[in-house]
């Protein structure tokens, strides 16, 4: 296999894990902790790399996924005292947790080859030439196969307590009462993304794991209501992702993980603006179409209490319709217009009367 | 040490971190009170995408790509301000939730200033001004210059001023939006201002910690300054002070230890301010809570006692 091919299979196991883990966090309004986690594990992999001097090692990803947890559990710490409001006690731990990582990555790592930009954007490219041996057969990157064990993790995870998490996540209140221990699922999971996280960040660097954390499953969110659908959803989309991100960076011969992130975003863009249902565009048809019904619905009320007033058959000049609506001339123009245009209203030439079909269409309801 | 408050350069670092500190920790009052701390992330993030597009335009213009504040900056506060409008549009006409949102503009806006980041580093033949344009991404506070500290002081003054002119609406908004609408403020011009002067006050920070750093400049000192009182007015103020001595901290740190950056150390003393405020505060602070409820206990123990006796 070439080495873009196997560049590819790494981003994309990667890509399909992160998603997978992130589907969870989207839907429990907790997308951020993803963002922490990838700055708070640094501290976590430097000592490990420190401590092993093997980048894949096993016990340095659990090690880093501890300063994740640790994390994690910092954050409940202080929220827990109720003096800190929101979010703040996230951004104070995870920043304190990097800064100290960085402050050690610039004291003992001096000859150690760490480089700062890793970091952000990872080696995937690097990462592809470290290969695994099983005695003379060459297996492919070592990073391919931390991912897929990582992979399998989760999806067994996912697979065991799939009806665990889908009550969790809807109803935790009922998960509890049933007996289901959601706090102890959560922090399960928790692990499950600081190991993702963690393992991920070796290839992709800490912008990746979150941009392939929140957005395909924040766009399949916006696709689907069904905990399963957004799943599938979620990891299909980060596969297009990293297909057009490692072509898109192997082109312009750059890291793929900043390109891999871009088009997640760019995924989520048009989704977020085109999606049936849930999307900007079309919510936005909706409330037009049920903004205009209610304005031609008035419009007619108006008209048929008028002619209840006046002598039958003289109609209404369009002023006054104007001054009594009391809307804006272009609403009010615009509300006409459209009733002319459907013969809800009819011009007597000395003024408007609504016709049988308005009588008809005031009865209608809108849903 | 005396030599140190002499030197031309570090004087230069010290007042730009001492400002920066100051006007992220007062604006980041209202982050916080608004329950909305991680945007100072998400900002700083995005604007690299800004300053990337501006470098390229200055670039394009005049055939050397400039580093100089006065040009980046505009580009970052553009960035910002287009991913925090964006997100608001997305809270306002989709299900997402902030969070969410904001996590896509992670993606989004910091995912294509590193494409364009990668790229002018990378490209053939080299785009002239390159070199040291990833210095934005972990900050440069000791590289700090003059004129970055005059930007730093006009742009930080600038939104400090915003802030004290509309103090009662920008008050009245972060406490209670629906009562200052219902009132006839226009809440979607409160918060688009709002928004500006936190970018502004965000980007200019970027400076002294870099991209990642920058939310515990907004956040820890506010945080910290909430512990201690129940006044906003005392609160900003407080949180500004702890800000500019953290900067205070961070410089002369790095100035004294080689080999130690100035970002982390600034944040390392924000958290250790923050935790002793969350610890020791009086009132709030965890010991005297503590405190209070063993008095408590005691008293009641007391009582019974006394209760129980014939």
């Amino acid at each position: 296999m070439s080495l873009l091919l196997w560049t590819l299979a790494i981003a994309l196991v990667t890509a399909m894990t992160t998603a997978l883990c992130g589907a969870y966090l989207v839907v429990k309004k907790e997308a951020l902790v993803s963002e922490g986690l990838s700055h708070a594990v640094l501290p976590g992999i430097l000592l490990g790399f420190l401590w092993f001097q093997d980048r894949n090692s096993p016990f340095l990803i659990l090690l880093a996924a501890g300063a994740g947890l640790l994390m994690v559990a910092l954050v409940h710490l202080i929220k827990r005292t109720r003096l800190v409001d929101g979010d703040a006690s996230l951004g104070i731990v995870f920043s304190a947790l990097f800064s100290g990582g960085v402050i050690l990555a610039s004291q003992n790592l001096r000859n150690v080859h760490f480089h700062a930009d890793s970091i952000i954007d990872g080696n995937l490219a690097t990462a592809v030439l470290d290969r695994l041996q099983w005695g003379e057969v060459d297996l492919g990157p070592q990073a391919f196969w931390v991912m897929l064990l990582t992979l399998a993790l989760v999806l067994t995870f996912i697979m065991m307590f799939y009806k665990e998490l889908k009550l969790m996540v809807f109803d935790e209140t009922l998960a509890r009462s049933l007996g289901f221990r959601p706090g102890l699922v959560h922090m399960v999971w928790l692990g499950l993304v600081a190991i993702t996280t963690v393992s991920a960040f070796q290839v992709a660097g800490s912008i990746l794991v979150v941009a392939l954390m929140i957005a395909p499953p924040a766009a399949a969110y916006l696709l689907t209501k069904d905990l399963f659908r957004m799943l599938v959803v979620s990891a299909l989309i980060a596969i297009v992702s990293s297909v057009i991100g490692v072509y898109a960076g192997y082109h312009l011969d750059i890291e793929p993980t900043g390109p891999i992130a871009l088009a997640a975003g760019l995924c989520f863009l048009s989704v977020a603006l085109l999606a049936p249902g849930q999307g900007i565009l079309s919510r936005r048809r909706t409330r037009q179409r049920q903004q205009a019904f209610v304005f031609n619905q008035l419009l007619l009320v108006q008209l048929v209490r008028g002619a209840q007033g006046t002598k039958a058959g003289s109609g209404y000049s369009p002023e006054t319709l104007y001054r009594q609506v009391a809307w804006s001339r272009r609403q009010f123009e615009a509300a006409l217009e459209r009733c002319l245009e459907q013969k809800w209203i009819l011009d007597q030439g000395t003024g408007y009367q609504i016709s049988e079909q308005g009588e008809r269409y005031l009865e209608k309801d809108l849903f | 040490m005396f030599d140190l408050l002499t030197d031309y350069t570090f004087q230069t670092v010290l007042l730009g971190t001492m400002m920066i500190g100051a006007v992220s920790g007062a604006l980041g009052c209202f982050a916080y009170l608004r329950r909305q701390s991680l945007i100072g992330d998400v900002v700083s993030h995005s604007s690299l995408f800004g300053v990337m597009l501006f470098f390229l335009a200055s670039y394009a213009l005049t055939g050397e790509g400039s580093k100089s504040l006065v040009v980046l900056i505009p580009g970052a506060i553009a960035a910002g301000t287009a991913a925090l409008l964006l997100t608001r549009t997305l809270v306002r006409r989709t299900r997402l939730k902030e969070d969410s949102g904001l996590g896509v503009m992670l993606a989004l806006f910091f995912g294509a200033g590193i494409v364009l980041l990668r790229w002018v580093q990378r490209t053939d033949p080299a785009i002239p001004g390159r070199r040291g344009l990833q210095d934005y991404l972990f900050g440069m506070a000791a590289a700090m210059t003059q004129d970055d500290l005059w930007m730093i002081a006009t742009l930080g003054g600038l939104a400090v001023l915003v802030m004290l002119l509309l103090w009662k609406e920008l008050k009245l908004f972060t406490f209670d939006p629906v009562f200052s609408h219902s009132l006839g403020y226009r809440s979607t011009l409160l918060d688009t201002l709002l928004i500006m002067i936190l970018v502004v006050g965000i980007v200019i920070g970027i400076q002294s910690v870099g991209v990642v750093l920058m939310i515990a400049l907004l956040v820890t000192p506010a945080s910290a300054a909430r512990q201690w009182t129940r006044q906003l007015g005392t609160m900003v103020m407080l949180a500004a002070l702890m800000g500019a001595v953290c900067g205070l901290i961070g410089s002369v740190a790095s100035a004294l230890y080689a080999n130690v950056p100035t970002g982390p150390v600034i944040v390392l003393s924000a958290t250790l301010i923050f935790v002793v405020s969350l610890l020791f505060a009086p009132r709030r602070g965890v010991v005297s809570r503590i405190g209070r409820r063993r008095k408590l206990i005691a008293s009641q123990a007391v009582a019974s006692s006394g209760r129980s006796a014939p």
